[in-house]
């Protein structure tokens, strides 16, 4: 069989529209920061972690892909390929907050009271110089990995050799088992220590969860939409978005099974210091907050992708991953605002701007890292296979 | 009463997967398919309907579920309240755990006891195989011979030709 050379036009694609709204984006996150720096520096924050948390989980998803071997989803590899390219974009929010606004934590520049026994070792990891030469080594970690199997996954283009997927094998072994504590620590670092006298050992697990079940939300996206726009058209077909929607089903349940785990030990032994999380995101306006967190990330997926017709069929499919997305905003919020506004949700015209401006930014950068390799891994030896998916 | 069944045996998955569609063209009645392993495709070639299993175990899960609920409401509210850290008796929360489990226990079981009714299947029932190297490397498509129109040697050289190793006939009260 032919593997059809499809080559992904960049050339027609960015509209002058998402342009305009990346910038409208960047002018309400400057104009925000001056106006209304409460909300909008965290805001910035959940922006930035979330575009983090799509390009590991789509780099996840490709070591995964790589350990097990299988095959299936090696014709549509350049889409969360593409996803990596997300990662500086975030690292850069993530820095700007950093410097420009370290009193978004609590536990900066004073020295802070933790509990008794344990206090030497919270002084020291809550400290702000080693807070931030951590986070550069988790982001030089996964960028340097994510470079290295990008690299070699392009290079077998031009060669066709075997030996590039097993340098990735190996690469990904090792992705999996850095990611699997970075990503922990990372996510106490800058989302869990923001309320700095409360824990929980579920935390880096449950961020891992979100991130996995976006970054599936988007890939489907993106594949679905290369399928109908054209380059894609012929290569993905019904098999693949079944596997996909199970994967989806499959990590939104791993997502409930998080959250519950987290909140029925706190609810359980009813330690004040552990509960006042929950009693937070629980009162006012943050229990529509949590409930919709839960309707959106768990009960659309699971009752919607129960069957197997609809996990086969593209517009359902599209319209479950757009729901799990608004439910990643929700769980991220629920995560970060409750600490800075606890009276409830403060929502206004820069935030809007700043999301606007991220799917805008997120949509050009994809596009780009998409035009910039074949859209197809044609020397992959598993792409017949794939081809052949059924 | 005794019935005719066509039994043809094939070494490879791909002839076995071309004499079923050529049956199935044929309008001929395909009792069965034995192979030693699950054969990407048959289930199309055969046109089999999704299992209705799938609906059996909702069942059963759904039962298991309102019944430990019940049970645990029961035991924690009604028949003895303990006072386990200040929580009301009647706590959810606390019910999920072992609920989730009540779940795929009914199912699981469930399933298994509607497999073995659907399939009629008790312990110490004798195997019915219509040849014993199914379980091995061979495959065997089962044939009845359900109308007066049917011509054995004709079906024998069809199949022989699709690369049957053997074609014989059966005759017994229950498909082989």
């Amino acid at each position: 069989m032919m593997i059809p050379a499809l080559e992904f036009d960049s050339h027609s694609a960015p509209s002058f529209a998402t342009r305009l709204c990346a910038i409208a984006g960047a002018i309400c996150l400057v104009a925000g920061a001056v106006l209304s720096p409460a909300s909008v520096w965290p805001y910035l924050l959940l922006l930035s972690y979330a575009l983090v948390g799509l390009g590991v989980g789509a780099l996840s998803f490709i070591a995964l892909q790589y350990i097990v071997g299988s095959g299936w989803a090696a014709a549509f590899r350049r889409v969360p390929e593409a996803m990596i390219a997300v990662l500086p974009l975030g690292f850069v929010g993530l820095w700007v907050v950093f410097l420009a606004h370290p009193s978004l934590y609590p536990w900066q520049g004073a020295a802070h009271d933790a509990a008794p026994g344990l206090a030497w070792f919270k002084q020291a990891w809550l400290s702000w110089p080693f807070f931030l030469v951590r986070a550069a080594v988790y982001m030089a970690l996964w960028a340097a990995f994510g470079y290295a199997m990008l690299r070699h996954s392009r290079k077998q283009d031009e060669t066709g050799d075997v030996s590039h997927t097993k340098s990735n094998i190996h690469l990904s072994a090792g992705f999996l088992a850095v990611f699997g504590i970075t990503s922990f620590l990372a996510s106490v670092d800058w989302i869990m220590s923001l309320e700095p006298h409360w824990y929980s050992t579920m935390f880096g697990w449950y961020n891992f969860a979100g991130q996995f079940e976006s970054a599936l939300a988007v890939i489907i996206l993106l594949v679905v939409w290369l399928e109908r726009r054209g380059p894609l058209r012929g290569v993905i077909n019904e098999a693949h978005l079944h596997d996909l929607g199970k994967l989806l089903f499959a990590f939104s349940t791993f997502w409930m099974y998080l959250w519950f785990s987290q909140y029925l030990l706190i609810w359980y032994s009813n330690i004040p210091e552990e509960t006042v999380y929950f009693t937070a995101r629980l009162r006012g306006w943050w229990m529509p907050f949590s409930m919709a967190s839960l309707l959106l990330n768990w009960v659309v997926p699971f009752v919607v992708l129960m069957t197997i017709p609809v996990k086969r069929n593209a517009s359902a499919l599209t319209k479950v991953a757009v729901a799990v997305l608004v439910g990643r905003w929700f769980d991220l919020y629920l995560m970060i605002f409750p600490s800075q506004s606890p009276d409830g949700p403060v929502f206004g015209i820069w935030e809007a701007g700043m999301t606007i401006g991220a799917i805008a930014a997120v949509i050009l950068v994809v596009r780009s890292a998409l035009g910039a390799a074949n859209i197809i891994p044609k020397g992959d030896p598993y792409i017949r296979e794939s081809l052949h998916h059924h | 009463m005794n019935n005719r069944y066509v039994v043809s045996l094939f070494e490879d998955e791909h002839d076995l997967l071309a004499a079923v569609r050529t049956a199935r063209e044929r309008k001929l009645k395909i009792v069965d398919v034995h192979s030693p392993y699950a054969v990407h495709g048959l289930d199309a070639a055969l046109g089999v309907r999704p299992s209705w299993m799938s609906w059996a175990c909702a069942v059963f899960a759904v039962l298991g579920v309102s019944s430990m609920l019940f049970f645990q409401y029961w035991v924690g509210a009604v028949d003895w309240p303990v006072n386990v850290g200040g929580k009301p008796w009647n706590s959810l929360p606390a019910y999920i755990p072992i609920t989730f489990e009540a779940l795929v226990f009914g199912g699981g079981i469930g399933m298994v006891l509607t497999f073995f009714v659907a399939c009629r299947l008790y312990p110490g029932r004798p195997a019915h195989v219509p040849d014993p190297r199914v379980t091995d490397d061979r495959f065997a498509m089962v044939l009845e011979e359900a109308d007066a129109g049917f011509d054995l040697d004709d079906v024998r050289r069809l199949f022989s030709g699709l690369g049957a190793v053997e074609v014989r006939e059966h005759v017994s009260e229950e498909a082989p």
